[in-house]
């Protein structure tokens, strides 16, 4: 098999018609095999896939499960099997996972496997991190943010492209909770002002819908940028045709990732959205939920991509504020917001860091590995501990107990959001001390 | 390069579309009342034509997601 990327390349610039050379990564003058790098993109890619199944399942299911609209269970099984549904219905986004934002492809700098491996791993310790913390970050800027970090550390700053940097990634991050938020805010003042308290119930049943139509849009985008990941990982380790679409098994491998993952709940992340920010009633939940899917269908469809996971959180405190703004907890607001601002750069940094380890070569690329799990592993364990505590605070949310009783009295009770918030503190300072 | 165009579209689209979901939603169970007994019949044909409003609003959603049907 013939190398994929030898260590200096040249070709014609397009723009000025000179030759130029490949910007190449120091990797690839060492002798990593490339089977194995590619097999180990893949492997972290699913894995990506499956964070992001769990980190997302809040968005569309957190507001039906806080009002009992579904049962914990039903929701995540009904999320996971849309997720599963909808990586298959459309490809289109695969095509180009950044969007632009690294300049790839034919006309732009070379990323090669090892440098999607380093951004891999730190949007995986991100998204870990921040499902540890229950905070409803986007997946989709913790991938780019651990791309955009590996390609400065492998090419330099010139990898980026600021301006689309800007318009797809900073702006919209501002924009999707003031569209969301205010869409919901508006419709949740017009249902209370149509609907006499007596016929609310009826929300109940409307939430099924709405959610699974959030659930649907999601499960259209998502799975799709791990397809393209790993397509590009293909691309670039010369196995499949340059500007072809991902491969059949591709598209069922990251399908069954993400569902997979979205049946695990994520359930820390639920518990923030549907009822850290605000008690949640079902009148609130169907408002959120329309809001939401509204939001998301108009911005793919005219062309202002906005993040899933933003605008869920936005519509959230959007009902909140529509029915009373002083039932919003403005503390895990800020919380949340504040997730969002560091996402981006937090996961760039972790995987410039395991770019910069993994320059040293095939080593560099094992110790990554195993820090990366023995990452992974460590969060997991310390989540297990944190979550003997919370059942006492929380029992409606234990899902490992056989009672799926609604959570009507989690949300009535004003405790939780409190104990959530210890909680939250006391990982906080533990981690600190360590 | 900012779209602020395609920004005030977005808002503009995804607020019309929800007022008409929850305002229609909404006219549906006002028009049912609290319980079973409390409706007439015409007003439970008008809840029905609302909520049939909601129901092809979010088909069209799924029309929307789904590239193969347009």
């Amino acid at each position: 098999m013939a190398r994929a990327h030898p260590s200096i390349r040249w070709r014609i610039d397009p723009a000025t018609g000179s030759f130029r050379p490949w910007a190449t990564s120091p990797l690839d003058s060492t002798a990593v095999d490339i089977q194995l790098m590619v097999a180990l993109v893949i492997a972290l890619a699913l894995f990506f896939d499956f964070t992001n199944g769990f980190h997302d399942t809040a968005n569309a299911m957190a507001t039906p499960i806080a009002t009992g609209a579904l049962k914990p269970r039903v929701a995540v099984a009904i999320a996971a099997v849309l997720n599963l549904v909808g990586a298959f219905l459309s490809t289109a986004v695969a095509q180009t996972i950044s969007g632009g934002l690294i300049r790839e492809g034919q006309d732009g700098v070379h990323v090669g496997p090892e440098l999607i491996f380093a951004g891999l791993i730190g949007a995986i310790v991100w998204n870990m991190i921040t499902w540890l913390f229950g905070l409803p970050s986007s997946s989709s800027h913790a991938l780019f943010g651990g791309l955009i970090g590996a390609a400065i550390v492998g090419v330099g700053f010139n990898a980026i492209d600021p301006g689309v940097l800007m318009s797809k990634i900073v702006l919209p991050a501002l924009l999707a909770p003031v569209i969301a938020g205010g869409v919901s805010f508006i419709i949740t003042k017009l249902a209370y002002r149509l609907t006499p308290p007596g016929s609310r119930h009826g929300f109940k049943v409307g939430q099924i819908f709405t959610s699974s139509l959030v659930s649907l849009a999601h499960g259209t985008n998502d799975a799709q940028k791990t397809m393209g990941v790993i397509t590009l990982t293909l691309i670039a380790a010369g196995f499949q045709e340059a500007g072809s679409g991902p491969e059949f098994w591709v598209i069922a491998i990251c399908a069954v990732a993400i569902a997979l993952g979205t049946y695990m709940g994520g359930w820390r992340i639920i518990r923030t959205i549907g009822t850290g920010i605000t008690a949640v009633k079902p009148i609130q939940g169907f408002s959120a939920e329309v809001s939401t899917a509204a939001s998301i269908l108009a911005s793919t469809h005219l062309g202002f991509a906005l993040s899933t996971t933003q605008v869920s959180s936005g519509s959230v405190i959007g009902v909140g504020l529509g029915k009373d703004r002083h039932s919003v907890n403005w503390r895990t607001a800020g919380r949340i917001a504040m997730g969002w601002l560091i996402t981006l750069p937090a996961a760039a940094i972790m995987a410039a860091l395991a770019a910069l380890v993994a320059n040293i070569g095939l080593v560099g690329i094992i110790i990554d590995a195993l820090v990366g799990v023995g990452v992974i592993v460590a969060i997991f364990v310390r989540s297990r501990r944190s979550k003997v505590s919370h059942e006492s605070f929380s029992p409606p949310i234990n899902v490992s107990s056989s009672s799926h009783e609604p959570l009507m009295g989690a949300v009535e009770s004003v405790v939780l959001p409190k104990a959530a918030r210890s909680l939250i503190k006391k990982n906080s300072k533990a981690a600190k001390t360590r | 390069m900012i779209d602020w165009l395609a920004f005030i579209t977005v808002a503009a689209v995804a607020l019309l579309s929800s007022v008409i979901v929850v305002g229609f939603y909404a006219l549906g169970l006002r028009l049912l009342g609290p319980g079973e007994n409390t409706t007439t019949p015409a007003r439970r044909t008008g809840a029905v034509a609302c909520f049939a409003v909601c129901g092809l609003a979010v088909l069209y959603g799924i029309y929307l997601i789904v590239p193969a049907l347009h």
